[in-house]
């Protein structure tokens, strides 16, 4: 165990010096060398300066002897100079106003004909961090910048960011991104440049909020001059900056496919750099720039195959078990892709679990008509190996590919060889997966329940493991002669079993085993109730009681009710949604990956990047040609919804429960559009707070539920549409950035609609003839996404823009209006509404 | 951007901290960590590279009995993280000949200069070594001699490094050396898993091409295979240009100084291996029986040198007692026994044997070792890569050219 690293100087560990009394004399020992220019003193200096140091590190609190060491700190010497600097930034902000004391030679330090101490000097003084010594910072900053030394600019240019980090004020008074973006663009370093990049990226990240021009100067770092200027240089950077640059371009829009294809091919050797992080920045790029373009999409797949093999076998297994969370996110999204890869997944016996773990699940994920034999031998090796946990996983995935449809037939066989393999974890796995697939696949019970009619219970320990063969032998009971009989003594041991699952499964398995065998069972049943009864689990009580009940008022019909004909099971709900993992996408390349949770779901508000919604819309395919699958579309519109959402935390009491529960559960409203609490929950979270539609939302959302079509009564269409509207793609990402939703709500499209939206091109066309126009669109079947606008024919031109997914298996459509006039916007919704529901009719 | 490095020791005790950001990480994250590692099960080399605590995002990279643990707060690429803590371990290693708890305490000024230098403000700057070496100066023999005649013991170089002005990042500009020679080396690592019948299941080799060089100015070097096709998956060193290698598979570079990897690969769907290992295992009423037999299967035409076969016995075991007619046998307190070969004789093909004790209630041995083979080769990369010429241009005198070759055994695995 660890020595608590709790404040030392209150309780210091007895194999450490006990705080006080050395650190006086320690002081007392600075003091004497302080004035002295003898010969040795550098050297007696260095030696306290480390024990000094020695101390800090190891968690003695030594800032008593600031003072002293300040005095000692006028020196030429820079070893001496370095360890000064580290303690003074060490202790500089608990004590401010002895950090004054440091000024001076810092500032003094600044001028130093040396480079290095230049530098060293300036690092040290931006690094105070003490908010009223921000005016001593400006001139020296200042005199980085233009330093002769590079090194000097470097640190300078990074000082910056430490200084508006302090006091952001001060920063942008003193004029210093100006000189940093002049800098970037001119500096023949690149480690220069990369810093003011660095620097210019965060600080107008956090201004962007505050302020229209921060927000248009973050704009202007993504511009195709600046963008291009700095990847022509790429090669001169290094490998970290080159990091930084290819986040830089991932955001970058392309003018057009042109501009996309020359970005690939200058980055293209990218992919073969030694640095692992250069590599997935680049696959990143890749994969954005190409969002749009089917078939490019896949090339690029096809492209980053090798280098990510590649990554995943060299390495240290902290870098593969990185590498490989993001081939998993690949490979749900095109599994084909490394299907014949996958001997790269193979584990080795000396990877470390986290890693063979991750690979059994891309073994899986892989997984198709021609490698399951192979992949499964394999697998079915690991079941013997000596790491259990690894055991489990195995056999757990093996079940997964059974489950997958893939050659069941000899995986069965495989399972069953398991099941004789007389391990108890092997046997507890494996009975479980017996379980699932004799769900899915009822036509194989006779063959499994003849080996699972051989297993003693007794062997069987795990929870989950028991449960599972309780319930085979109360659903098989009639295949298995002995059935009864066990559940009989499983009965009797009812008062040791500990876990309630398995004590409801034997209330169950010994009902249906009732209605198969009744003389046999009668016995055990009645035992099994009557403990049943006395349970304390709520649960099991519960259902005892309620099973008691049942077959006092008729047995028949509690045979319906426990022993229905059972439907095998063709889908086992899957655990994540596709939007998690579309949203995960999004954000390849960072931690999500590796937590298979979008960053909204463990970042800290605070720490969330600014909501930029003018990038996503870049993405979407600009013009009226359909576009194959863009999974961004739907991201936008989360980002739309989360950050309207944190507004309404922040701002909006009246509608504060509601919207914080719809933020807390973001992965439903999208999915499951059934459920009235759901689609409540949605509307209030989409719904601009200072609009009172709130309830007629809720009555309309009743509505639709009732079957009530909401069509049937539009508003009078008053409004009069420009036929010829037009807004070019630019003028429509800037007024939805600025917009607020003045409508969103759900409305169904007819069945007959449906049927003619094969392409998102259709729609746009019926739409053209009620003048509204589309300016993008995209997506695949189920579910598509446009975005429509239109104009107001006579007075000043006002602008509706729309946002509206179809999602063709449940009928629906969501609609986001946003107006530059949003009184107008309900007369507008009229018009939208009537002709969506047309659509297809004629 | 990471806000906050700490070395911890395989103890948990806090060795060194260091903060880049004003956001300071205060120490607790560190007992929070070492809760979570002992909740794990205690060993820090099993715990994921990447965690979440309450506050923070924790990257964590454990080598030679060194935790290095990065704190942040916000998203990053994980890569970036993890590849950045895996420099700052090989930098330390690199400079103080090791890693160990000792020589990080004995050094820890070093640390902190490199870790300045190394990262400012959570985004990493410099990692190459050689620019690091120029601005600090390793601790070695020599400076701590020099320090001693001279009385002069700062490790810290006077002046800049020129590279860092120079528009080869990798490379100062103006090296004068009293040494004139290049060396180029071909180590590669055979990747190969056996399944229990003998048959392969795959096999590959991961290679890397090391140069060391030592020559004055800029020179500028070609070097061409005989066999390029047969290379994938390159991975080169940034002084490598890219389009000779696109279009005549050359590469042509401008070298660092000192030592370095050029470039890495992989051969794959390899047929020939050059050691079998044959186990055999039969349970008999409680006992294990165990065979194993090793000898050459493809004669790569140079000795074989330093074998080895590690294998970890199942936990299922009581005891056991293995002999070998050749080389010695050791069974380690975790179960781990290896047996070192070292040549295979003549005469005679090494064997192993013995008999493993199952624990009571036991009747035969359910789980199977895998063996774990490891061995050298001198003179020849078994993948048959062949270095066709270096050529050496923009050098005042023709240099010492050096040529080498070595194999040997990476994940070579039998199953039993």
């Amino acid at each position: 165990m660890a020595p608590p690293p709790a404040p030392p100087q209150k309780s210091p560990s007895p194999s450490q010096p006990s705080g006080k009394s050395e650190v006086s004399d320690l002081k007392l020992q600075l003091r004497q060398l302080a004035g002295s220019r003898a010969p040795g003193a550098d050297d007696s200096k260095r030696d306290l300066f480390k024990r000094v140091i020695s101390y800090m590190t190891v968690g003695i609190d030594v800032s008593a002897a600031f003072s002293e060491m300040v005095m000692c700190s006028a020196t030429s010497d820079i070893v001496l100079k370095k360890m000064c600097y580290l303690y003074v930034g060490n202790y500089a902000r608990c004590h401010p106003d002895l950090a004054l004391l440091t000024i001076n030679f810092l500032q003094k330090d600044c001028h130093d004909e040396d480079p290095m101490i230049r530098g060293l000097a300036l690092r040290s003084l931006c690094s105070l961090r003490v908010p009223n010594l921000v005016e001593y910072l400006v001139a020296p900053l200042g005199a980085g910048l233009k330093d002769g030394s590079s090194y000097v600019r470097m640190v300078a240019a990074v000082g910056v960011l430490k200084l508006y980090h302090i006091s952001a004020a001060t920063c942008l008074d003193s004029d210093f991104p100006a000189v940093l973006k002049s800098l970037m663009l001119t500096d023949p370093d690149a480690q220069v440049v990369a810093n003011c990049l660095f620097v210019l990226q965060e600080i107008w990240n956090l201004e962007a909020n505050k302020s229209e021009e921060a927000s248009r100067e973050r704009e202007t770092l993504l511009s195709k001059k600046i963008v291009y200027y700095i990847l022509n240089r790429i090669k001169e950077f290094n490998e970290w900056a080159q990091c930084l640059v290819l986040e830089l371009v991932a955001k970058y829009i392309p003018s057009d496919t042109d501009d996309i294809f020359d970005i690939m091919n200058l980055l293209e050797d990218r992919l073969q750099h030694a640095n692992g992080a250069v590599v997935l920045a680049t696959i990143k790029v890749f994969l954005h720039l190409t969002m749009s373009m089917t078939d490019v999409h896949q090339q690029v797949y096809e492209r980053i195959k090798a280098p990510l093999l590649t990554l995943v076998g060299s390495g240290s297994s902290e870098q593969s078990y990185a590498v490989l969370s993001h081939l998993h996110l690949l490979v749900m999204r095109a599994p084909m892709l490394f299907s014949s890869d996958y001997k790269h997944f193979y584990c080795q016996f000396s990877d470390p679990s986290y890693v063979k773990k991750l690979k059994l699940e891309m073994l899986t994920a892989i997984a198709n008509e021609s490698n399951t034999y192979e992949i499964v031998t394999e697998l079915c090796e690991y079941a013997g190996n000596v790491d259990v946990p690894i055991a489990r996983e195995s056999i757990r995935a093996v079940g997964k590919i059974a489950l997958q449809q893939y050659d069941v037939n000899a995986i069965v066989d495989r399972l069953l060889q398991f099941l004789e393999m007389e391990k108890d974890y092997v046997t507890a796995e494996t009975l479980v997966l017996v379980k699932d697939l004799l769900r899915k696949y009822p036509q194989w019970s006779h063959d499994c329940i003849a080996v699972v009619g051989n297993i003693s219970s007794k062997n069987v320990q795990e929870p989950k493991a028991k449960a599972a063969l309780i319930w085979m032998l109360g659903e098989y009971s009639q295949d298995m002669p002995d059935a009864p009989y066990i559940l009989e003594s499983l009965i009797e041991n009812w008062d040791e079993e500990n876990a309630a699952e398995v004590r409801l499964h034997l209330l169950t398995a010994a009902m249906k085993c009732f209605f198969k065998r009744p003389p046999e069972t009668q016995k055990a049943l009645g035992a099994a109730l009557a403990a049943g009864l006395a349970d304390s689990h709520q649960d099991v009580h519960d259902r005892a009681l309620f099973y008691y009940r049942l077959l006092q008022y008729d047995v028949s019909v509690a045979e319906r009710v426990v022993n229905p004909p059972k439907q095998a099971v063709s889908v086992f709900a899957d655990t994540q949604s596709s939007e998690i993992k579309d949203r995960i996408f999004d954000e390849f390349n960072s931690l999500s990956v590796v937590y298979q949770k979008p960053s909204y779901m463990f970042t800290d508000k605070e720490h969330r990047e600014p909501f930029e919604f003018s990038e996503e819309i870049g993405n979407l395919s600009l013009g009226q040609e359909p576009v194959g699958n863009s999974p961004r579309y739907d991201e936008s519109d989360k980002d739309l919804l989360l950050s309207t959402s944190e507004r309404e935390e922040n701002g909006g009491p009246s509608t504060n429960g509601p919207a914080a529960s719809g933020y807390s559960a973001p992965t439903d409203y999208n999915s499951s559009l059934v459920s009235l609490s759901s689609q409540t929950q949605s509307e209030t979270a989409i719904s601009d707070p200072g609009m009172p539609k709130y309830t007629s939302q809720m009555t309309l959302a009743i509505d639709d539920l009732l079957g009530l079509s909401v069509s049937a009564a539009p508003a009078p269409p008053s409004l009069k549409l420009n036929p010829k509207a037009a807004l070019d793609p630019g003028t429509f990402q800037r007024k939805w950035g600025q917009l607020a939703v003045s409508i969103s709500q759900d409305c169904s499209v007819s069945p007959q609609g449906i049927a003619a939206l094969t392409t998102p091109q259709a729609l746009i066309r019926h739409m053209q003839a009620s003048s509204i126009q589309c300016i993008a669109s995209g997506g695949q079947s189920p579910n598509f996404k446009f975005f429509f606008f239109a104009q107001k024919l006579d007075g000043p031109p006002l602008f509706f823009l729309v946002e509206c997914i179809v999602n063709t298996s449940s009928a629906k459509a969501q609609v986001k209006i946003k107006a530059d006039d949003a009184t107008a916007s309900e007369a507008f919704f009229g018009l939208f509404q009537s002709a969506l529901s047309k659509f297809g009719v004629l | 951007m990471l806000q906050c490095i700490f070395f911890l020791s395989d103890s948990g005790e806090v060795m060194l901290e260091k903060q880049m950001t004003g956001h300071r990480v205060d120490r607790s994250i560190c007992a929070w960590f070492w809760d979570y590692v002992l909740s794990q099960g205690g060993d820090p080399s099993k715990i994921l590279p990447v965690i979440a605590s309450p506050t923070h995002y924790l990257f964590q990279l454990f080598r030679d009995g060194i935790i290095f643990l990065a704190c942040t707060q916000v998203e990053m690429p994980p890569l970036m993280g993890i590849e950045f803590l895996c420099r700052v371990a090989d930098v330390l290693t690199d400079y103080l000949g090791g890693l160990n708890e000792d020589l990080i305490k004995d050094n820890f000024i070093i640390v902190y200069e490199l870790l300045d230098e190394m990262m400012d403000n959570g985004f990493p700057l410099t990692t190459e070594p050689n620019i690091l070496r120029e601005m600090i100066t390793p601790p070695n023999i020599v400076s701590k001699m020099l320090s001693v005649v001279t009385g002069k013991n700062s490790n810290v170089s006077t002046r800049l490094p020129d590279a860092t002005a120079s528009c080869i990042p990798w490379r100062k500009t103006n090296m004068k050396h009293a040494s004139n020679e290049v060396y180029v080396n071909l180590v590669e690592e055979i990747d190969a898993v056996f399944s229990r019948d003998g048959a392969l299941v795959k096999c590959e080799i991961y290679g890397e091409v090391q140069v060391d060089s030592h020559l004055p100015g800029l020179p500028d070097l070609t070097l061409s295979f005989s066999n390029p096709s047969i290379l994938n998956d390159m991975r080169f060193h940034p002084c490598v240009r890219f389009r000779p290698w696109e279009s005549d598979q050359i590469l042509s570079f401008v070298p660092p100084d000192g030592e370095f990897k050029l470039m890495t690969y992989r051969v794959k769907k390899l047929k020939s291996t050059p050691i079998y290992v044959k186990p055999q295992l039969t349970s008999d009423t409680g006992n294990c029986h165990i065979n194993v037999l090793v000898g050459v299967r493809n004669d790569p035409g140079k000795t074989i040198d330093s074998i080895t076969v590690q294998f970890q016995l199942p936990f299922c075991v009581a005891s056991a007692n293995l002999t070998s007619n050749h080389g010695t046998v050791n069974i380690l307190a975790d179960k781990t026994c290896s047996w070192s070969i070292g040549q295979i004789p003549k005469d005679k093909s090494p064997s192993l044997s013995g008999n493993l004790v199952l624990e009571t209630g036991l009747d035969r041995l359910h789980v199977f070792p895998v063996f774990q083979v490891g061995f050298k080769i001198m003179g020849v990369a078994l993948s048959g890569l062949q270095i066709h010429k270096l050529d050496i241009k923009n050098a005042p005198s023709q240099p010492y050219k050096g040529f080498r070759a070595l194999t040997q055994a990476g994940e070579y695995e039998v199953r039993s």
